[in-house]
């Protein structure tokens, strides 16, 4: 059922699409479905389907897609507690326990008053507050951070409050710390630092510092009034070219050149912000856009200005519920100064920028599965080419960027591309938000140029080993998905080109210290865990390979590991590695293979230590018996072909005989 | 024409059209390269990655999918390597990791692409000692399929299939990631009336067909090409048979009909086949009981009857009654003996000389078609009157829909009913039955002098598109040329087909299986094989040669004045079942001297005859079958029920013709379809040798021209279109795919997709008048009543009453009577 006010609802929510496109509406019509019911139900879907002109069943596969709808009620407040590397590396599995035994209910389940469900989740983009859990309300359908949730007071402290009701009084993040009177009264930002003077996060903890006036206080929009009026869309994107910007989202790809591709002429183009941030050990967009958002704002501006857009959307992943308040009312007061909208700053420019909320998909990190998902799909990766600069969104010209990188573009625009490529080296410019997650001391965001030694990062601004004890024996340098370094490399410069030849990608500059009180195999298994969950399902390689993996290292923490384990686990990779859809894959299976290289040891004393009889099955990782593929095979052998062209066996291209 | 490019595959070069993809390119080839997702007929998607194969580019030799990469000239490719094999062995591994190998169970075991690509490409061995991944089994997505979310490989072809033909994506993939399944949405099974065709698309045995689920393994059955017969499309069919029983239905390739897809009903109703009530004796009335006999007893019978009625009341009262559901053989056979035997032009067949046809149908379904690889449709609008394809003809809707979609065709519906089709942009024209001139002619006035003060309208609309196109096809059915305003109608719509142009065509098709080979045959009143008129000389000497006779020059009764006529006295029913259409036919036949019936089952016709005469269906004889794009097919024996001692028409009447003292020269159907040749000028070479796996068209330019009426097209206009206190609704009538009569309901698992016995009506009418939808009401009109249920539906137009044809217990004809346009109105119970 879809009553009358959520279809009025609904209806505002598809008017921000442009026309013909309302499909692309469907995961903010299903977020106020699931206010209204605590979930999807199916009666519902299909009347949405309705509204929307498709197909029940094109509702039901998204709805099943995406982590954060659910199909069955979860209860009054939905508590998920990070259980991925960065968290696991600091109690997270503990939390988990302390929720349990605080709410009497395992993990997957809901408290018999149906006040609480609990459940346990990959990465929520909060590795340097951890241990930490999200709370959703059902009722209004927020989300509220909960951090640092150290021992098991602090969890009962966190359900204290949210028994007595005020906890969504705010939806700022919340910290033991900052409430010791257990009012609900909210955190600040976490913690930040780097170089002198910052850029990208230059007034995070200035009070207000996400309302229009400080931004502007502090110089911001005059770059934009200024090169809307001043610079030609086509000098801009030279100078962005110039200035060497490589996308901060993974690849690593210059921004300038993406621009570049973008055929003339061809209208409308759109920008998409891919704010979708979920790869662990990566929290960094979301303190921009909970505390600075205005400079993502001037960052779109000046940047559709480029590429000539006249509509942007900013993806945001579903859990950044706050960020995403934050960016709606950074929006409005933009748009009341007139810097949204028409004719901005005089300049005959006009730019509209949707917000739009994912749903909890990893894969729609991926561009072409972030548009897939924006036009109100399953979110999963389309073929390339073409390229979505050529047909993106709606099939057409796109340009999909970075938060991070939009950031930059502000301060290059203001600053200058000379003054931009004196941070950094040559084919790595500029300054770069670290996030450092892990067993260090002093978890955080910190801003420092390209090609800042990795030890500099972890000792000096992330104080060294978080026990003086354990030292740290591996360090993931770009997001969980890259490969391992171990001490002898600690001193690589953080820079793409420096970390490429160490072996393993900058990425997202995710950096994630593991110390040695760590099992490498738990490590392993965490990280596939993670993957087998957020792979999309699409091709087979990654959707069976990533979930045999886990099962494997499952038993092998389980004390049931067999020697050909290792063997069997690297030709598993081997073949998931660029054998997949989409890079996806790789990035799957890299901390495995790394790590399986690197702590080899930590695996077989695992499997010695548990199971020294080897005992299980014994089976060759290569066949000993294998047909003879010189020979045709009887599936197109016309011995066997009956008469009459027989479809079932015949998939072949046979034009009409006649 | 398209640019060749010349590839390197495993070091031998080979040109190929550009753009090809490599998976295509190595076929062309002769190089063979495993895949699960890739299908010639469905977009590439590249999810299996089975393709994988070694591409030397820029940067060096790269694993690329060849199902999704176009050749570009000079690409250097291998299929063959270490590395290839590695990859394919590993990504079987993937794929039979958590397949449950549950191959002596399965349906598709035999016929497995899974299974052969194992076999030849396969590690040989499973490395899996982890317990497997759980989903449902067997489980019912439609009344038709049945889906095994273990054995899924999750290739996408049954989704893309709905998406990409059908426009229906009733299928799609739920959950994410390894839970990943294919699913329906909750409690909305498939209902696409091709869906079958998912089921031979299947690489695995993840769908399989729920009427022949576990009734053969295809190492033991027996494969027939045959073609299907359940309506004019005329889709060519394989026929899988094994212990003298036909086990199962499935698609053949001929991309001038049907691609290679068929409809459901195609597919799935066939139990009537090997039906236990199947006639399998002749049948003869003594002392008032059917009582079984022998056939010379039978036809003995029969000849003395006929001579005698003949003698007594001449040969003009007896008449016969073909059908659009037997063959070019069994029809041409009957009318030979009412013309050539007993003298007379009483023959005529359900839509036959009631319906103003013309004789050549279309001119192509290739002309609308849009394959996967080939050419745009021909045509750019296509205006359907009186035509409801989605119901009628489900493979030429699929056509339409596709031609739409991704050809370009521009879509014109005048229809009753706001029929599915009109889902697509397009002027919709409704109007009521007997107001179908009028429409003509204002879309005539619309074309030839548009009024801007219309601009709005539909007709205005539909008017602006038949200018601006170049190719127009008209394409009208027999529901809008019933009756006497029907030449009005044809007319006006030949006017309009002028009007609009040079290039536009128009054409009638017939829905019967074989409705257009029952005309070519000659089952017609007032027409001769090759639908020359009784008059035309060359034709009568050709014929009066052929059969050694003289012809009777004067018209003869149609199927509803044989039917409603007091002076028939004896009336041959070959495959019709007139008695259950109407309560008065029924009766009426029971006055008749004599009714020799010859069907499969005992009809409600049949139990009302003297003589019943069991026939062999399509599947049991060889037959030829001309479609609506007068494609004649062959159609062979596929199963012989041993214990019958049933009969091919044809051969019913030869010799009967000899117990009437002629002697016709047909010693097998062959020999039958060979004389065909000769009296039809249109099918000469068409022998049964020359026709092929595949058909072949005769030639249009051989038919008769149609010639016109005189008068306006609404002079026919009936007065039934204008309202009635008395009888408020107008009553519309037609085909559903899956309705009461037995070729559909014999088959058990289909029970829950029959149309009920329903009458519909717009959801403003049904309120007005206060009536419940689901409750049981009365419709009654001046010639009777009817109890049905009452449904609502908005594509039902205000005023009207739909109640399909051959509903299971609720024959319309109750109502109508004679009638073609009918006054009703609905009441309580």
């Amino acid at each position: 059922m879809i009553t009358e006010q959520m279809r009025q609802e609904i209806d505002e929510i598809l008017a921000r699409y442009p026309a013909g496109r309302q499909r692309s509406g469907i995961l903010p019509a299903l977020y106020v479905i699931q206010r209204e019911y605590g979930y999807c139900p199916v009666n519902a879907q299909d009347k949405l389907a309705e509204i929307l002109g498709i197909a029940p069943a094109e509702v039901g596969a998204v709805v099943g897609f995406y982590n954060m709808l659910h199909e069955e009620p979860k209860g009054e407040y939905h508590i998920e507690v990070c259980t991925n590397v960065p968290c696991m590396l600091r109690g997270g599995n503990q939390c988990l326990h302390n929720f349990e035994s605080a709410l009497g209910i395992h993990h997957g389940e809901k408290t018999e008053d149906g006040r609480f469900a609990l459940d346990h989740m990959e990465c929520l983009g909060s590795c340097g507050t951890a241990p930490m859990a999200i709370v959703t309300d059902q009722k209004t359908g927020q989300i509220r951070y909960f951090e640092n949730l150290d021992s098991s007071e602090d969890v009962e402290k966190a359900l204290e409050l949210l028994k007595s009701g005020n906890g969504f009084h705010s939806l700022e993040r919340w910290t033991p710390e900052a409430d010791p009177n257990g009012e609900g009264a909210s955190d600040g930002p976490y913690r930040t630092g780097g170089m002198e003077p910052r850029y990208l996060m230059d007034r995070l903890n200035e009070p207000d510092s996400h309302r229009i006036e400080t931004y502007e206080a502090d110089g911001g929009y005059a770059t934009a009034r200024r090169v809307l009026s001043g610079i030609e869309p086509a000098d801009m994107v030279e100078q962005i070219k110039a200035s060497g910007i490589r996308g901060r989202g993974g690849a690593g790809f210059p921004t300038g050149v993406k621009w570049g591709f973008l055929p003339q002429g061809v209208q409308p183009r759109y920008m998409v912000v891919n704010a979708d941030e979920s790869e662990p050990g990566t929290f960094k967009d979301r303190i921009v856009m909970e505390y600075d958002p205005h400079q993502l704002i001037e960052g779109i501006i000046l940047s559709c200005h480029a590429i000539e857009s006249e509509k942007a959307f900013i993806y945001i992943r579903g859990e950044y519920y706050f960020a995403y308040t934050r960016m709606q009312d950074a929006l409005a007061e933009a748009r009341a100064k007139g810097y949204l909208g028409e004719n901005i700053f005089g300049s005959g420019n006009s730019l509209d920028i949707v917000m739009h909320r994912g749903a909890g998909a990893y894969e729609c990190g991926e561009e072409t599965a972030q548009l897939t998902s924006l036009e109100g799909f399953r979110g999963q990766p389309r073929l390339k080419p073409p390229f979505p600069a050529v047909e993106g969104l709606y099939a057409k010209p796109t340009i999909v960027n970075n938060v991070e990188s939009i950031c930059n573009v502000t301060h290059v625009m203001r600053h200058g591309v000379d003054w931009y490529k004196e941070y950094g080296t040559e084919r790595s410019p500029g300054m770069r938000i670290f996030c450092l997650s892990g067993n260090v001391k002093r978890p955080g965001l910190y801003e420092l140029p390209h090609a800042t030694p990795l030890s500099e990062l972890v000792d000096k601004y992330g104080g060294g080993p978080q026990d003086e004890n354990h030292p740290i024996k591996a360090i993931v340098p770009g997001g969980l998905s890259m490969k391992l370094l171990t001490p002898d490399q600690f001193d690589t410069p953080l820079d793409f080109e420096s970390i490429t030849e160490a072996g393993s990608l900058l990425g997202s500059a995710g950096v994630i210290a593991i110390d040695d009180r760590t099992s490498m195999v738990e490590v392993a298994r965490r990280t596939l865990s993670f993957y087998r969950e957020e792979s999309c399902g699409k091709c087979t390689p990654c959707r069976e390979g990533t979930a045999w993996l886990e099962k494997i290292l499952l038993r092998i923490e389980e004390g049931q590991g067999l020697g050909r384990d290792l063997e069997l686990m690297e030709f598993i990779a081997d073949n998931i590695a660029g054998k997949s859809f989409c890079p996806f894959g790789e990035a799957s299976v890299w901390g495995l293979q790394s790590n399986l290289l690197k702590f080899r040891p930590e695996f077989w004393s695992q499997i010695e230590n548990t199971n020294p009889d080897d005992i299980g099955p014994v089976l060759p990782i290569r066949p000993d018996y294998r047909p003879n593929t010189h020979e045709k095979s009887g599936l197109r052998d016309s011995t066997f072909a009956p008469t009459g062209g027989n479809i079932v066996l015949h998939d072949d291209l046979v034009p009409g005989n006649d | 024409m398209t640019d060749k490019v010349t590839i390197t595959i495993n070091e031998e070069e080979v040109s190929v059209p550009a753009r090809t993809l490599l998976v295509d390119a190595a076929r062309m080839a002769g190089v063979e390269i495993p895949v699960f997702c890739s299908h010639p007929k469905l977009d590439p998607v590249g999810c299996c990655r089975m393709c994988l194969v070694e591409v030397d580019g820029p940067r060096g030799t790269a694993m690329m999918a060849s199902c999704t990469m176009p050749v570009g000239d000079g690409m250097v490719v291998r299929t063959d390597t270490e590395q290839v094999r590695t990859v394919q062995e590993a990504n079987l591994a993937f794929i039979l990791l958590n397949h449950p190998l549950d191959c002596p169970i399965c349906d598709k075991g035999g016929e497995c692409p899974l299974q052969d690509q194992t076999m030849r490409f396969g590690p040989g061995i499973s490395q899996l000692i982890e317990p497997k991944r759980l989903a449902k089994k067997h489980y019912d997505i439609s009344d038709t399929i049945v889906l095994d979310q273990e054995r899924c490989v999750l290739c996408w072809r049954c989704i893309r299939y709905l998406e990409e033909w059908e426009d229906k994506p009733q299928l799609g993939l739920f959950e994410r990631g390894n839970d990943t399944i294919v699913d329906i949405q909750d409690g909305r099974p498939v209902d696409a009336k091709t869906s079958g065709n998912i089921i031979d698309l299947c690489p695995v045995g993840a769908l399989t067909n729920r009427v022949s689920r576990f009734a053969y393994r295809p190492w033991e059955i027996e494969r027939t090409p045959s073609i299907c017969l359940h309506c004019s499309v005329g889709c060519n069919v394989r026929l899988d048979s094994r212990t003298h029983q036909l086990r199962r239905i499935v698609g053949r390739e001929n991309m001038q009909v049907n691609d290679q897809w068929i409809c459901d009903k195609g597919r799935f109703a066939h139990a009537w086949v090997n039906d236990e009530n199947r006639l399998a004796t002749p049948h003869l009335r003594k002392n008032g009981r059917l009582t079984r006999v022998q056939w010379s007893e039978a036809l003995a019978y029969v000849a003395e009857r006929l001579a005698g009625i003949r003698e007594k009341y001449g040969p003009d009262s007896i008449g016969a009654i073909g059908s659009g559901k037997i063959s070019n053989e069994s029809n041409y056979a009957l009318q030979r003996f009412m013309r050539a035997v007993i003298g007379t032009n009483n023959i005529d067949h359900r839509d036959g000389g009631d319906v103003a046809a013309l004789p050549t149908g279309l001119p192509a379904l290739s002309e609308l078609m849009k394959p996967q690889y080939g050419p745009d449709p021909q045509v750019d609008t296509v205006l359907l009157f009186g035509l409801d394809p989605s119901e009628e003809l489900p493979v030429l809707d699929l056509h339409v829909k596709r031609a739409v979609l991704r050809g370009g065709v521009k879509l014109i519906i005048a229809h009753p009913r706001k029929i599915e089709l009109t889902r697509y942009d397009g002027p919709y024209l409704a109007y009521l039955p007997g107001g179908e001139s009028t429409l003509v002619d204002g879309l005539v006035r619309a074309v030839q002098d548009s009024d801007p003060s219309e601009e709005e309208s539909p007709v205005y609309a539909a008017a602006k598109l038949l200018k601006e196109s170049e190719r127009t096809l008209i394409v009208y059915g027999p529901m809008a040329v019933r009756g006497e305003s029907g030449p009005g109608v044809r007319d006006g719509l030949a006017r309009l087909a002028r009007t609009a142009g040079e290039g536009a065509r128009l054409s009638y098709v017939g829905l019967d299986g074989n409705a257009q080979g029952c005309r070519d045959t000659g089952v017609l009143p007032d027409r001769l094989p090759g639908q020359f008129p009784l008059d035309d000389v060359d034709a009568r000497s050709r014929l009066e040669a052929l059969w050694g006779c003289d012809l009777s020059t004067s018209p003869g009764y149609t199927y509803k004045q044989m039917l409603d006529s007091q002076e028939m006295k004896a009336l041959f029913v070959n495959g019709a079942n007139p008695a259950a259409e109407s309560p008065d036919w029924a009766a009426s036949l029971e006055e008749l001297e004599l009714l020799v019936v010859t069907d499969l089952l005992l009809t409600e016709t049949a139990q009302k005859a003297d003589v019943v005469l069991p026939a062999q269906g399509w599947a049991e004889s060889d037959g030829t079958y001309t479609n609506l794009e007068r494609r004649v097919q062959r159609a062979p024996k596929a199963v012989t029920d041993p214990k019958s001692r049933a009969a091919p028409d044809w051969m019913i009447f030869t010799h009967l013709a000899k117990q009437m003292g002629a002697n016709w020269p047909f010693s097998d159907a062959h020999s039958v379809t060979a004389e065909i040749a000769r009296a039809v000028p249109g099918y000469a070479e068409l022998t049964w040798e020359a026709l092929g796996d595949q058909g072949r068209q005769w030639d249009a330019g051989s038919a008769p021209e149609v010639e016109e009426t005189a008068g306006r097209a609404s002079e026919g206009t009936s007065e039934s279109s204008v309202g009635d206190g008395d009888y408020p609704l107008s009553l519309v009538t037609g085909t559903v795919l899956y309705d009461g009569g037995t070729l559909f309901s014999l088959t058990d698992q289909m029970h829950g997709m029959a149309h009920g016995p329903t009458v519909t009506l717009n959801p403003a009418d049904a309120a007005e008048s206060g009536l419940e939808p689901g409750s049981v009401v009365t419709v009654r009109s001046e010639q009777g009543e009817l109890d049905l249920t009452l449904a609502i539906d908005v594509q039902v137009q205000t005023g009207c009453a739909w109640i399909p044809e051959s509903l299971p217990g609720a024959p319309v004809g109750a109502l109508i009577n004679g009638s073609f346009t009918q006054r009703v109105k609905v009441e309580r119970h």
